[in-house]
């Protein structure tokens, strides 16, 4: 069963200097359903609308980002929402952190420089949970240890904590209240190949553990590869192919899928990588028909004037290109 | 700790107030002037006829007196000396009262003045800047900021004087001029008081009106850097309370600059407000220091400055020594 449907989404950031405005459409037009208990990823450049998409869902959504069109309905066990119509604000907080929690990017600045990181859990715990002090600790240090860490780090402040542990304590701080869905957006970015193994691993314990649906938000293949059940390959704001991990990877359908994937190192192949040419294009003014045709190997006249749309191609192998449909 | 943040800090507010404390001394003897000849001349010019040994006499016991005696060493050695028993020598216009008393007189005046109206202006512009930064959507939030910085760019005597024409002239509810009344008995009594508070409402008021601006605009600007930090963004993402986000996550982390600031203002205290003090004839330090540069008492001008420098100094090393209880961070640092 379907947790996530989203429809038809469409987030744009509406700027306006001097009378003039300007319009990034960063998601345009994405569909998509998320199953209960899979792990979806999702994948693409920089640039390509994957955090924006996240920020939509999880209702983040502040000036100048605007959603003008679509909606996200999510199917928890007793209640169904579509959160971008949720008017109350105290109700789509109550949810946030709660039922749908996000893992943010693993940058310097994610927990409060001037809190200690005890603090950091309080906030969370006490603005959801009605419970006393006593309570407050046993299910930290219930959490903490099932993740293998330490209480002591509970007197910290941020600074005086690596990396990789600031990370671990996100992740520990977005699970605490077994929520139904995680959002990990990028976890393992600014972080050494090591500790990056080592928060994936400890995401997928804790998916594991409470039984959660994640969705995986990062432009490393390599982690798609190893940890999700099905993958939607983004770019230039809309979702070009989506399917489950193993099809996509033995058989990518669309050329920027197989762009993505020949840039990965593969065991025993000693021929140097070839990295995707170009980069996406401005979505200010997005290319008109397909929007990868500037960047496509494979691109036929049709490609400049008509945009493709997602088709299936049987056993929920989504692909958008003219390529799929007989057109060469 | 101790050694790596306090010691450092401390020798540096030594080593700052003995270097202002020096230029202190050196900047008068560079002046082309002599107050001894001045003064010596001040009085032949009068028609006296001194005899030359009497006139010798006289500029050995001025010299004495005003500290000027022996070479340029010897000087600045006695002038430390007397530093340190809170000697700062005489007044030269009203000689023989010495500056510390002059200044013992004006003193409250100009911190009761200018700390109330730096405390007033801090905690409402830090409030609003914050609030601005925080509901960006409100209307209310908006009209006031259009409202502050449309004063700010007022020069603040017109302000002062808008004000005193207004409510000292054509609706004279408030006083023109003075600490308070004649005729008031000095001291802790509720008509000492009130009058007190008469006299400090349009020069205080004056003072905050300008200096809102400024707190809001440094507010506004730190806490609008500080909504877009990633701990506001997951602080939201995570379903905290707004209060909390706004006063524990915004504010708490901007404010750490606005404390700063208004340290380094409380030592600026001590210099006096010098267009307030004349546009309301405050008897305050800003008063006494135009007074003694209009008159040339140098040794008033420096006493002024002396207590200048301890102050600001004074205050920074406050910060200083605080700094770790506001940020965390500097502790290692």
């Amino acid at each position: 069963m379907a947790i996530l449907e989203v429809n038809n989404l469409k987030a744009y950031y509406v700027t306006h200097t001097f009378g003039r405005s300007s319009t990034v459409r960063a998601v345009d037009g994405v569909s998509f359903q998320v199953n209960k208990n899979e792990i979806y990823g999702i994948a693409g450049e920089s640039g390509c609308g994957k955090s924006t998409l996240l920020k939509a869902i999880s209702g983040l959504v502040k000036p100048p980002l605007q959603i003008l069109d679509g909606e996200v309905g999510y199917n928890f066990d007793d209640e169904r929402l579509d959160i971008l119509s949720l008017r109350d604000d105290r109700k789509r907080r109550k949810l946030r952190g709660a039922r749908i929690s996000l893992i943010p990017q693993g940058s310097m600045s994610v927990l409060n420089p001037v809190r200690r990181v005890r603090k950091a859990f309080e906030d969370v715990i006490y603005a959801h949970l009605d419970v006393s002090e006593k309570e407050f600790e046993e299910l930290v240090s219930r959490h903490l240890l099932a993740l293998g860490l330490d209480w002591t780090v509970m007197h910290t402040y941020p600074h005086q904590l690596s990396g990789g542990m600031r990370q671990r304590i996100t992740i520990a701080l977005s699970t605490i209240l077994r929520p139904d869905i995680i959002f990990a957006d990028e976890p393992t970015t600014a972080l050494d190949v090591v500790v990056q193994r080592g928060v994936v691993q400890l995401i997928k314990k804790i998916k594991e553990e409470q039984q959660n649906t994640l969705i995986m938000v990062t432009h490393d293949m390599s982690i798609h590869a190893n940890l999700c059940d099905r993958l939607a390959v983004m770019y230039a704001g809309e979702i070009v192919e989506e399917g489950d991990v193993q099809s996509i990877f033995s058989a990518p359908k669309h050329p920027y899928t197989t762009m993505l994937l020949d840039s990965l190192p593969k065991v025993g192949d000693s021929s140097a990588r070839v990295s995707a040419p170009g980069a996406p294009p401005s979505l200010v003014d997005p290319p008109e028909g397909c929007r990868f045709h500037p960047r496509c190997p494979h691109v036929m006249e049709r490609c400049r004037v008509e945009s493709p749309v997602l088709n299936g191609l049987g056993n929920g192998h989504r692909v958008a290109c003219f390529l799929q449909e007989g057109g060469k | 700790m101790l050694k790596k943040y306090y010691i450092p800090r401390l020798i540096q507010y030594f080593t700052v107030l003995f270097i202002g404390l020096t230029l202190v001394f050196v900047i008068p003897r560079l002046l082309p002037s002599n107050p001894v000849e001045h003064q010596l001349s001040r009085m032949m010019s009068q028609g006296q006829y001194l005899d030359p040994s009497a006139i010798e006499a006289m500029r050995e016991t001025l010299e004495q007196l005003y500290g000027l005696k022996g070479g340029t060493f010897e000087q600045y050695i006695d002038y430390f000396k007397r530093l340190f028993t809170g000697d700062l020598g005489p007044s030269f216009t009203q000689f023989p009262t010495p500056v510390m008393t002059l200044i013992r007189q004006s003193l409250p005046w100009t911190v009761g003045l200018l700390f109330a109206s730096l405390s007033i202006s801090w905690i409402v512009g830090t409030v609003l800047g914050g609030i601005r930064v925080s509901f960006p959507r409100s209307r209310l939030a908006r009209l006031i900021e259009l409202l502050i910085m449309g004063v700010r760019p007022i020069p603040y005597y017109i302000v002062s004087l808008v004000l005193l024409i207004l409510f000292a002239f054509l609706w004279p509810v408030f006083p023109m001029s003075g600490g308070y009344s004649m005729g008031v008995k000095v001291g802790f009594n509720a008509r000492f008081i009130l009058d007190l508070l008469r006299h400090a409402f349009l020069p205080i008021l004056s003072m905050v009106i300008i200096e809102i601006g400024g707190w809001f605009l440094q507010m506004r600007n730190v806490a609008s850097n500080i909504v877009e930090e990633d701990y506001v963004v997951y602080a939201e993402a995570s379903g905290l309370p707004k209060a909390k986000i706004v006063f524990m996550y915004i504010m708490r982390n901007a404010i750490i600059p606005q404390i700063t600031g208004f340290a380094l203002n409380i030592g600026f205290i001590f210099g006096g407000a010098l267009i307030t003090e004349i546009v309301f004839a405050y008897p305050g330090m800003g008063y006494l220091l135009y007074s003694a540069i209009l008159s040339g008492d140098y040794n008033l001008i420096m006493g002024i400055n002396v207590f200048s420098i301890v102050g600001v100094s004074t205050a920074m090393l406050i910060v200083d020594l605080i700094y770790p209880l506001l940020d965390p961070r500097v502790r290692y640092q």
